[in-house]
């Protein structure tokens, strides 16, 4: 059963439309990646699902639910948590005050916010040791395990990951993987946007490739892998 | 000696309504991220407010108070409502123009209703009294110790509450506020209830010290301007410290200079300051 389907979905920034007809299915458990260059429609495809511009046409359905155009903090209510592509940290509060803002759906709730606290911790035990830390002085790696723990901390249905890799070394990518895949197989559903075709391919059940804004080839991980297209775009080899 | 103290603790005082009221404008500056120019209109009307629940609702003074900071507020919110949150996606300068739009009609708008008149507001709390030597009137004691409180109340629930956090969060990250779930126009709304509380609290304060009329928020707001530039711009450490810093500048410098240059020293030291450290004092790293 899908749990998110996008139907035409076209967003636009001012008259530039940025994403046409974009259509996503994504089964509960599954991890599916969105490829493409930068700039061809991923990120705006995320802002959409998230709440953060509305679209200008199509449909998106969460569990059986309308949300397109729901203001961000309704959605994230309703279990869809995005970790930006530019972290959105809140930059002098300390690592600790930011894992607890990711919990502020669940703010009420203080066993559970203490309970997801010891889970994030013990994925990411960096983030522990700096807990008093300012978030904006830890390293681009740490900071994003600190984006994902902070999405964690809401406790998603959905978690959309927007180039977690981006900018990292090639150990710390490897070791982000291994935790995306950890965070899957603890029950999170994941869409995953990403340049870093190979790694996103092979620890994902299927996968989009983006051009211009809209979406070219869709299919299986292992039908992406071996599509002559994809191979020579986006994985090099 | 004696002078010296007695000049401190006026410093003291009025530091503590400039904290007040700086406070106010750096907390919208998270939101709006420019100086919002019509919070010296607030200021103003808090004092009109309060003195006119006295004057004419023959209200107690605190509970004028009370009232003051209902109305102010809720005159701060619809502000936000009506002016800046339509012009939320607009080039900043449209919100610096509104912004001195409604200062200039909330003034007139004063002059209308309440005449241009400088108006003298009671107070129950006028009897002098005697500490460590010290000659000072109940007023200012109560001044110093009800802004503190209000300080320290503030702090903790920005510091140590959910909904208070919220604040702070939207200033540092709106995006990274709206996806952790916070619902942006609520905070943005309490963030303009909480500033037109404080200026009417620094405003009610200090009104019975000094006096009530139109203009009385322009040279406040320029005070306020200068401290939390002095202070770092969004820092609530920086506006209370400004504020203080301000506060005893003034009072020393119009006791062993002159009481001609009292006004003048605010200016004076934000240049001094500027340009010693040009973010401010509380600057946030690099950014």
């Amino acid at each position: 059963m899908p749990v998110l389907s996008i139907m035409g979905l076209t967003a636009k920034y001012g008259k530039y439309t940025s994403i046409k007809e974009v259509n996503i299915e994504v089964i509960k458990g599954e991890i599916v990646v969105l490829l493409g260059a930068n700039g061809a429609g991923k990120s705006t495809t995320f802002k959409t699902i998230s709440g953060l511009l509305k679209p200008a046409a199509g449909e998106i359905i969460f569990n059986d639910e309308q949300i397109g155009g729901k203001q961000p903090d309704k959605i994230v209510e309703l279990g869809i948590v995005q970790c930006a592509e530019d972290r959105k940290l809140f930059p002098q509060m300390s690592v600790q005050q930011n894992l607890m803002m990711g919990a502020y759906v669940h703010r009420r709730n203080k066993g559970q916010i203490k309970q997801s606290l010891k889970e994030v911790n013990e994925l990411f035990p960096i983030l522990y040791d700096k807990r008093e830390d300012a978030a904006g002085s830890l390293s681009g790696g740490q900071q994003q395990m600190l984006a994902i723990g902070r999405a964690l901390m809401a406790k998603p249905k959905l978690m959309l990951l927007d180039e977690p890799s981006i900018g990292l070394a090639p150990l710390i990518v490897e070791q982000m993987f291994k935790s995306i895949e950890h965070i899957n197989r603890e029950g999170t559903t994941i869409l995953l946007a990403e340049q870093n075709a190979n790694a996103a391919l092979s620890i994902a059940d299927k996968g989009y490739v983006y051009e211009n804004g809209k979406i070219v080839v869709h299919g299986s991980s292992a039908e992406l892998f071996s599509n002559e297209e994809v191979r020579k775009a986006y994985i090099g080899a | 000696m004696e002078l010296l103290l007695q000049q401190l603790f006026n410093g003291l005082t009025i530091g503590s309504v400039y904290s007040l009221v700086a406070l106010g404008l750096t907390l919208v500056y998270g939101i709006l991220h420019i100086p919002n120019f019509a919070h010296g209109a607030l200021y103003m009307v808090g004092g009109y407010i309060t003195l006119m629940m006295m004057t004419n609702a023959g209200l107690h003074y605190v509970l004028a108070i009370v009232v003051s900071i209902i109305v102010v507020g809720l005159l701060s919110v619809l502000m936000e409502r009506l002016v800046f949150h339509p012009l939320r996606d607009s080039p900043p300068i449209q919100d610096k123009v509104a912004a001195i739009g409604i200062l200039l009609f909330l003034e007139a708008l004063a002059q209308l209703l309440w005449g241009a008149d400088y108006r003298q507001m009671p107070t129950p709390f006028g009897e002098v009294v005697n500490v460590f030597g010290l000659t000072l009137t109940l007023q200012r004691i109560i001044i110093v110790a009800a802004a503190i409180a209000v300080m320290i109340f503030l702090y903790w629930f920005l510091k140590k509450t959910f909904i208070g956090s919220t604040i702070i969060a939207m200033a540092q990250n709106r995006e990274g506020a709206a996806l952790v779930g916070i619902n942006t126009n609520k905070v943005a709304i309490l963030t303009f209830f909480i500033a037109g509380a404080l200026a009417a609290i620094g405003a009610s304060l200090t009104s019975p010290i000094n006096l009530v009329f139109p203009g009385m928020g322009h040279l406040v707001i320029l005070k306020a301007f200068v401290i939390i530039i002095i202070g770092g711009m969004g820092s609530i450490p920086g506006a209370i410290l400004g504020g203080y810093i301000l506060g005893f500048t003034e009072s020393i410098g119009a006791t062993y200079i002159s009481s001609d240059y009292k006004d003048i020293i605010a200016f004076v030291l934000l240049i001094i300051i500027l340009s010693a450290k040009p973010q401010g004092i509380f600057s946030k790293g690099g950014a």
